[in-house]
């Protein structure tokens, strides 16, 4: 069965890595400084009939939800780290763990706790296969849990043990996001051809990769072709990001092209869009004759 | 509008095709905190590369290294690694006063090195490594990317060109959000910084000058320190030979820039020229060269992506790829060690004239 969204509305660039220019990211930023613009926008995508909202667990997300009445399936991205402490990050997953913790600290329920017993630290401090599901667990106990659909691992961790040649991580992950959390596992990535070739040596099939495809060929690694082979060999569905290379392409020429290239799903993200409502219920067309 | 002729990339930042080393090398990373890793999880991507080990004092680090997978032999000293693992080149990263020992320590062994920046805080200390290396014939860089990034790398290229003409007015400014309370300038400075924004965040675009425009003959400065006994600003004016003047700011304490970025603007008589991480911008008044007169915008889509895996940005790679080519053989690359003194000889000139007041500071020029 195959498990991958076919639409999403990527609320990234307010809380992750983006490709957009400064100003774009600053209008964006402002724009949705209120929860009350967010609200209203998660409505339009949820009455566009998306299938799902990719964002991580933010405080402007929950506030936002919280003011709508209406369910918003999610994309959970984990974890949540902001543009400051992204660029602290380094290898070590044992201080996200307890800075999510802390943020969490309130919300927290049983199974987030569990998660942290059944994989003490102790037993695998910083391992990333043994101690993701403690991350997972923490990110989610703030959020609606029947609204989550799906669990996409960040991309710099995704990088890192891509780099790192963890197998035994993306095997645990996907088997735990499935198994454990009944979700689909998504992986996040910057190097989606170089994923997906070693995925497909590995014989691991997550439910699906987000990473970026433009007709630019912008942050495409190792090169656009070897993506776009990689694409075409079907490892897992991917899902497009990115697809207007920092404002270069048009959105209904990249949502063509990614679809032309293989492409399963597309991301467009917030500073993308001028009419949310509206260029999603194209994009949704465009998926249907894709 | 867009009137570009032919935009040809040339040295560093460039083409579609990187340097990469001719022969197999082993490569070993001293120094396991987000540098070091970044470094690591590039180098597997180039070819010709074989990553063969880690030195890193903190058994917390070499763990963490360890759980995100790097299967690889970690030791807790450099002369170990070294002496088991025979690397070719090593990346050193690490707490500034940490670096040039290591530095030292694997050149003395024969081993190329390429440092995180600066080379090191002192002068001094920065040509006796050049120096080292160029006894020894052992290559030594160091890691100054805005050279390589695509959008500087491009506006390098082009005022190479002479496309603009000469210089009338040129300024340069690198902001950072990292310092808003002494506590956070303390921890800076406990970890052996002798100096503040300048060191940390705006050597880069000093360098990008000074490689640039020339090495000044005279430099003024003022600083302003606000958070402890390091700057966190710091006001620069290059005098060059030709009488022209390049002024550099940078600040570290400016809400709103989670990472460093740079902006520079560059006013010539035909032209002006802008660079930020997002694109470089031109506008020509007449026809020179490959560039037609109007306005020109280069985004990152429109330049030469060459690095075959990202984890912070494209010019790591770049960085680390034309060290590597230069060990096995290949050309210098522009972050070689004399170049990394020429533009330290320029930051102690900096400090020299803050220290005063903003009295001029002259200099040798090379």
């Amino acid at each position: 069965m195959n498990n991958a969204p076919r639409l999403l509305l990527s609320l990234r660039s307010l809380h992750g890595p983006s490709l957009a220019t400064r100003d774009r990211l600053l209008e964006v930023v402002a724009r949705y400084r209120e929860p009350e613009s967010l609200a209203v926008t998660l409505a339009k995508a949820v009455a566009a009939k998306v299938d799902g909202v990719f964002t991580c667990s933010t405080p402007a997300l929950r506030a936002a939800l919280a003011e709508l009445s209406t369910e918003v399936p999610l994309y959970v991205v984990v974890p949540s780290v902001s543009e400051y402490e992204r660029q602290e990050l380094g290898a070590g997953l044992e201080p996200v763990i307890n800075a999510s913790r802390a943020r969490a600290r309130g919300f927290a329920g049983v199974t987030a706790r569990l998660a942290g017993m059944a994989r003490p630290a102790m037993f695998g401090r910083g391992d990333y296969a043994w101690r993701l599901p403690v991350l997972i667990e923490s990110e989610l106990s703030s959020l609606p849990r029947s609204s989550v659909r799906g669990i996409v691992l960040d991309a710099w961790f995704t990088d890192l043990a891509l780099a790192a040649g963890n197998r035994k991580m993306f095997e645990s992950y996907t088997r735990y996001v499935r198994r454990n959390l009944k979700m689909s596992a998504g992986l996040e990535t910057r190097n989606l051809g170089s994923l997906l070739a070693q995925l497909r040596e590995w014989e691991i099939a997550p439910d699906f990769v987000a990473g970026p495809i433009n007709p630019s060929g912008l942050l495409m690694k190792p090169s656009p072709e070897e993506v776009l082979a990689e694409v075409r060999r079907g490892t897992a569905p991917v899902i497009a990001r990115e697809l207007c290379a920092g404002g270069v392409d048009s959105l209904d020429t990249a949502a063509e092209y990614a679809y032309e290239h293989g492409a399963y799903g597309l991301a467009p993200d917030l500073t993308e869009m001028d009419d949310v409502g509206a260029e999603l219920r194209a994009l949704l067309r465009e998926s249907a004759r894709a | 509008m867009t009137t570009l002729i032919d935009s040809k990339l040339s040295e560093p930042g460039g083409s579609s095709t990187p340097p990469a080393p001719l022969k197999p090398l082993r490569l070993a990373v001293a120094g396991l905190g987000r540098a070091g890793i970044v470094q690591a999880a590039v180098a597997r991507s180039i070819p010709n590369v074989e990553l063969v080990g880690f030195a890193e004092a903190d058994s917390a680090a070499r763990r963490a290294a360890k759980g995100a997978g790097f299967k690889l032999p970690a030791f807790e000293r450099l002369a170990t690694l070294i002496e088991r693992e025979k690397p070719d080149a090593l990346i050193v990263t690490g707490a500034h006063h940490t670096r040039p020992a290591l530095v030292r320590e694997a050149l003395d062994s024969g081993v190329a090195v390429l440092t995180d920046r600066p080379l090191s805080s002192a002068l001094h200390e920065a040509e006796s490594l050049a120096l080292l290396s160029r006894d020894k014939r052992v290559p030594l860089a160091c890691s100054h990317a805005l050279m390589f990034h695509p959008v500087f790398a491009e506006a390098s290229a082009v005022l190479a060109s002479g496309t603009l003409g000469a210089a009338r007015r040129v300024r340069c400014s690198t902001y950072r959000s990292r310092v808003f309370d002494t506590s956070r300038q303390a921890a800076l400075a406990a970890g052996g910084a002798t100096g503040g924004v300048l060191l940390h965040e705006a050597i880069d675009a000093l360098f990008y000058a000074v490689e640039t425009f020339g090495s000044p003959k005279q430099v003024r400065a003022t600083a302003q320190r606000l958070f402890g006994e390091l700057e966190d600003e710091v006001h620069v004016t290059l005098t060059l030979p030709s009488g022209g003047e390049v002024g550099l700011d940078a600040s570290w304490s400016v809400p709103g820039y989670p990472a460093a970025a740079t902006v520079l603007e560059f006013e010539g008589e035909n032209g002006k020229l802008l660079a930020s991480d997002d694109a470089v911008e031109l506008d020509i008044i007449e026809e020179r060269g490959t560039f037609r007169a109007g306005h020109t915008r280069l985004g990152l889509a429109d330049l030469a992506q060459a690095a075959r895996f990202d984890l912070d940005g494209e010019a790591t790679y770049r960085v680390l790829a034309s060290f590597l080519a230069w060990v096995a053989g290949g050309e210098p690359p522009i972050h070689r060690a004399e170049r990394a003194v020429r533009a330290l000889r320029v930051m102690d000139a900096v400090y020299t004239s803050s220290r005063t007041g903003g009295n001029p500071v002259a200099l040798a020029v090379s």
